[in-house]
């Protein structure tokens, strides 16, 4: 049924998009005049690839650097209009604090929107008995599903150790006895033919830390790392922030053809295509990025192509940073997840770089903790001295390797839980989404579903969700948008629990959207 | 921008116009083919951190292979000491370690409450008191909610924004209560400098600090940030102007300011610590009112590390923090560091805070915060810990407090006995000790042998140059450990010093320069 709707919505898509274009040309051309004058006016703040020509929407383009444009919700009338191209950085702030840098400036900005986002959603959060009224976050990829049981097991008395070498300075890659845990945990749920090795194992304080530590040792600054849209646009700030790497493009669309027989479906052509464009463009591509079970489609890859992907970053010497934060969230037998450290022989391990947090398998994103698994000695060595930037507490060590050493309960307790909770949420959001009509990529994995809401008209409700871009602190499902119409779906929920409907997006609602279904 | 600096010499010739240091090192006995290092008394400096590295990974860009290397004297001596760490039972041969900065006093006496079963019963009955360690193994602390476990404000959850404030309110004496708003958790001080460094400085421009001072800070604002350092270099002689050893005077950070000013370097702040690691400094309000207007007078931020503030042992000593002052001479520009690690001895928490009224800046801050994520039941720990003023004042302050002191006149009283000069300080876990006449010359080569020799003999010191002291020969030696450790030590330096025929020097000017070093 998706298809078939996502089929006939194409002519329309297509006209929709050449308006864009023709708008987005004529905000360029504005955007460069003033970048010009602006120019003139602030000669020497630093360097100026000059304007560049916007970038077609189809295939390829790249992440802007400033990321006012990556994330504007706004629309036409702000300052700063959606373009793609490289950034000219001398004309970013016009607004910029005295006290800031250039680059601090940059990324207040990026705290600015995030404030918007963050304000509206903390200030008035959803609560049964206080705030019945307030924001139901569709927005935020957590599970709050269980709750109940990772609390429970988290108060368990085999947590509550605490010793003086907890406390003290540690070994910034993370506390031995932690590293092996995880190697241990890896080997299993990965599947690995082989132990995974303990020394292999760094870990950091979230995934964002990883990309943004792996982002500096692989790229110098203004170099790239390539990536498929639509993606969790988080990516985009923890590269970018510290690392000053942007992200290049490879366009993936709903059309089906004879290569892509699914919606955004993820081929070798395509990563070609944005790899050879951004190259004849002189822009410096280092790696590829790719999230497996992906996000916001819950596209699971199969091994078949897994091998596919590997094969072509070996064939352009790309490192290929692997982010299997989902792995343990697939939900439905019908889908099966391949991990990368599953694979007999990877065609180049010393570039092949895997990450897995619990934030979402087991919707502990409070606890921040992120780990690196890589081969690769000089880049173990190089983002170990990037951790004392991204530090865990000994005593939260703690308590994830105890987790971690808890096959039985995860096994027999957790993991059947959640995904029985995650499906039934998920039938029930599907559900309702049938019912209205929207149609969405049915995907049995993460917390979350991709809808189409290109049709629906808008209508304003009191209860409203957050639905889309919320990734400026990288906390959220942010992806690339190519439209800025303001339309939202409807139907507030009826009732609160378990799983709230899809209701009114507040700031910039998507046409295609991706909604998360974890909420308790 | 990152790239390999060819080695260079940024040492300045000596300022014609400055009288002080012609005459340093005259009838120390320098060896004249060590006289190119040493000679230019240069009272600035200039970091240039990049400048010993030239290995190039294949995997890694040019600028992860400078991180990859980062390594100084001081990492090599931590790794050697986590491979052979000291311990009365399994390791009774090991390294004792002096050169970290965490409070371990606290934290091995305390092993007796009854968790970590190795250790139970070698606690001294004098030292039953409850403390930090034992209070986060309270009831009050095992408390988890799903708020916790959730994605956090990145500036900190609000309730522990509100109790450091509080805290902070009360233990800087702030004559107006501080604002929770103006607080920034991240997790650990060196995320806050590298957060800071990147928000403030653009790539290539500079803080100034005076140096001697904590090594570390060269990297954290450097490593993601690429912001250098320009040193005010300090030195031991005593003039009319200086009058204690290592004296800061606005005259001596003006010279440098200037210095780095024509070369070109953008200086755009500066850091203060105080109390001061290694010198144990403490800055009167005089003295800080004159940095703060030096900086206003060059429109520099003033970054004011203030982790030792509670750790000052010596009730003649009185510390004054910055957010004490009734008017700040430039408070958008005042940006003041706290964390946990070292006045209550929980390195290993990673836990720390910033305080400014300059939103810009709070905010940009917080948008690198989720790179700098502090767990959120550790943030209900840290909530827990600061509220408790009762327990702070009561027990835990006068117990560190007078533990600090013993351990202290027990080192200096080792120190004197055995004839080593060092800086009387009534702050920190250090002191700050004068082996110059133990360097056959006076070059680093020599610094850095006896450094060894003393590692060879399973002690690790940390050698003036980890702190970019410009006078070779002095060490810090951290003194907050359990006395049998610190005897055994302290033996073990004996022995070192022993075999080392000091360096028949000529009647030393540095002689009247000990005592007056002693009698302070």
């Amino acid at each position: 049924m998706e298809e078939r709707f996502l089929h006939l919505e194409e002519q329309r898509v297509q006209l929709e998009q050449r308006r864009l274009e023709v708008e987005r040309d004529h905000e360029f051309r504005m955007f460069s005049i003033f970048a010009q004058m602006l120019n003139i006016l602030k000669q020497g703040s630093g360097a100026s690839p000059g304007p560049a020509a916007p970038m077609s929407w189809q295939g390829f383009g790249l992440a802007p650097e400033d990321p006012k444009r990556s994330r504007t919700p706004q629309g036409p009338e702000q300052t700063f209009p959606v373009f793609y191209g490289l950034s000219n950085p001398g004309t970013r702030h016009l607004q910029g604090s005295p006290y800031l840098s250039n680059r601090g400036n940059d990324i207040k900005f990026k705290s600015g929107i995030n404030d918007e986002g963050n304000a509206a959603y903390y200030a008035d959060k959803y609560d049964e008995d206080k705030n019945p009224n307030g924001i139901i976050n569709f927005g935020i990829s957590e599970n709050k599903l269980c709750f109940d049981l990772l609390s429970k097991r988290l108060s368990q008395s085999d947590m509550h150790h605490i010793e003086p070498s907890l406390l003290q300075y540690q070994d910034w890659r993370g506390h031995m006895f932690l590293r092996e845990e995880m190697a241990r945990f890896l080997t299993y749920y990965c599947k690995s033919p082989n132990p995974l090795k303990p020394e292999n194992v760094i870990l950091f304080n979230g995934c964002g830390s990883v990309f943004s530590a792996l982002a500096t040792v692989l790229c110098d600054s203004g170099e790239a790392l390539m990536i498929p849209t639509p993606f969790y646009g988080g990516i985009v700030n923890n590269t970018y922030l510290y690392g000053n790497v942007q992200l290049v493009y490879a366009h993936l669309d709903s059309k089906i053809t004879e290569t892509n027989t699914r919606p955004f479906q993820l081929t070798v052509e395509k990563l070609e295509m944005a790899l050879q464009r951004a190259r004849s463009e002189g822009v410096h591509i280092k790696g590829l990025i790719l999230i497996n079970p992906q996000n916001p489609l819950g596209d699971v890859y199969s091994q078949g192509e897994l091998l596919e992907y590997l094969e072509f970053a070996k064939r352009h010497e790309l490192h290929i940073i692997l982010d299997e934060i989902y792995m343990l969230s697939v939900f439905d037998e019908s889908a099966t997840f391949h991990s990368v450290l599953s694979m007999d022989r990877l065609p180049d391990p010393q570039r092949t770089h895997v990450m897995w947090g619990t934030s979402k398998d087991f919707g502990i994103s409070g606890i921040r903790l992120g780990a690196l698994y890589t081969e690769n000695r000089d880049v173990a060595a190089a983002v170990a001295n990037l951790c004392y930037f991204h530090g865990i507490s000994g005593i939260i060590q703690y308590q994830i390797a105890q987790l971690l050493r808890d096959h039985d309960w995860i096994n027999q307790v957790y993991l059947p839980t959640n995904q029985s909770r995650l499906k039934a949420a998920h039938t029930y959001i599907t559900d309702e989404l049938k019912t209205l009509g929207i149609p969405f990529l049915n995907r049995n994995s993460g917390l979350y579903v991709w809808i189409d809401l290109r049709r629906v008209s808008v209508r304003k409700r009191k209860l409203m969700v957050v639905v889309g871009e919320w990734g400026c602190s990288g906390n959220g499902e942010a992806f690339w948008r190519p439209d800025l119409d303001s339309l939202g779906s409807d139907s507030p929920p009826t009732h609160p629990t378990p799983v709230a409907a899809p209701s009114t997006y507040t700031r910039a609602p998507l046409r295609r959207s991706c909604c998360c279904f974890a909420v308790s | 921008m990152f790239s390999i600096l060819k080695q260079e010499d940024r040492q300045l010739a000596p300022s014609p116009a400055l009288p002080l240091g012609t005459d340093h090192g005259e009838g120390l006995g320098r060896e004249s083919s060590e006289k190119r290092d040493e000679e230019p008394a240069d009272f600035y400096g200039l970091g240039d951190p990049a400048a010993k590295f030239s290995q190039i990974s294949p995997y890694l860009s040019s600028r992860g292979s400078i991180i990859k290397c980062f390594r100084d004297a001081a990492e090599e001596g931590y790794k050697a000491y986590h491979l052979d760490e000291y311990d009365e039972d399994k390791n009774p041969n090991g390294i004792s370690q002096k050169p970290l900065r965490g409070n371990v006093t606290i934290l091995f006496l305390d092993c007796g409450n009854g968790l970590s079963r190795d250790s139970r019963g070698r606690n001294e009955k004098a030292w039953e008191t409850k403390r930090v360690f034992g209070q986060l193994n309270q009831r009050d602390m095992q408390h988890i909610e799903p708020p916790m476990l959730q994605y956090p404000d990145w500036k900190g959850h609000r309730w522990l924004r509100d109790e450091v404030a509080g805290f902070l309110t009360y233990y800087c004496k702030a004559p107006v209560p501080l604002k929770p708003e103006n607080v920034v958790v991240v997790n650990g001080c060196a995320s806050l400098f590298s957060a800071l460094a990147t928000v403030l400085c653009n790539p290539g421009e500079a803080f100034l600090i005076s140096s001697p001072y904590y090594g570390a800070i060269t990297q954290h604002v450097y490593l993601y940030g690429n912001v250098r350092l320009v040193y005010a270099h300090l030195d031991s002689r005593v003039t009319e102007m200086d009058g204690r050893p290592f004296q800061l005077t606005v005259r001596k950070l003006e010279i440098a300011l200037q210095g780095a000013k024509s070369e070109g370097i953008n200086v755009r702040g500066l850091i203060l610590i105080n109390p001061h690691n290694p010198l144990g400094d403490i800055y009167s309000q005089e003295q800080l009112q004159e940095y703060l207007d030096f900086a206003k007078r060059h429109e520099l931020h003033v970054i004011v590390d203030e982790i030792y503030m509670l750790s000052v042992f010596d009730e003649s000593a009185m510390f004054q923090s910055v957010l004490s002052m009734d008017r700040l001479p430039d408070p958008q520009k005042t940006h003041v560091i706290w964390g946990t690690s070292k006045d209550f001895g929980i390195s290993g928490v990673r836990f720390a805070t910033l305080y400014t009224e300059n939103q810009d800046i709070a905010n940009a801050v917080a948008s690198l915060g989720c790179l700098h994520g502090v767990c959120g039941t550790t943030q209900y720990q840290m909530a827990q810990l600061l509220r408790d003023r009762d327990w702070i004042n009561q027990v835990y302050l006068s117990e560190n407090h007078s533990r600090l002191r013993a351990a202290h006149a027990y080192v200096t009283e080792e120190l004197e006995t055995l004839g080593v000069p060092f800086l009387r300080t009534k702050a920190g876990f250090f002191v700050w000790i004068d082996l110059r006449k133990y360097l056959h010359t006076d070059t680093f080569e020599e610094e850095f042998s006896l450094w060894r020799r003393f590692l060879d003999h399973k002690v690790l010191l940390s050698c003036g140059k980890a702190f970019e002291c410009k006078e070779p020969g002095w060490f810090r030696l951290v003194f907050s450990d359990k006395i049998h450790r610190l005897r055994l030590g302290m033996q073990r330096i004996r022995e070192v010093l022993g075999k080392e025929p000091q360096v028949a020097k000529t009647p030393s000017p540095c002689q009247p320069l000990e005592k007056s070093i002693q009698s302070r």
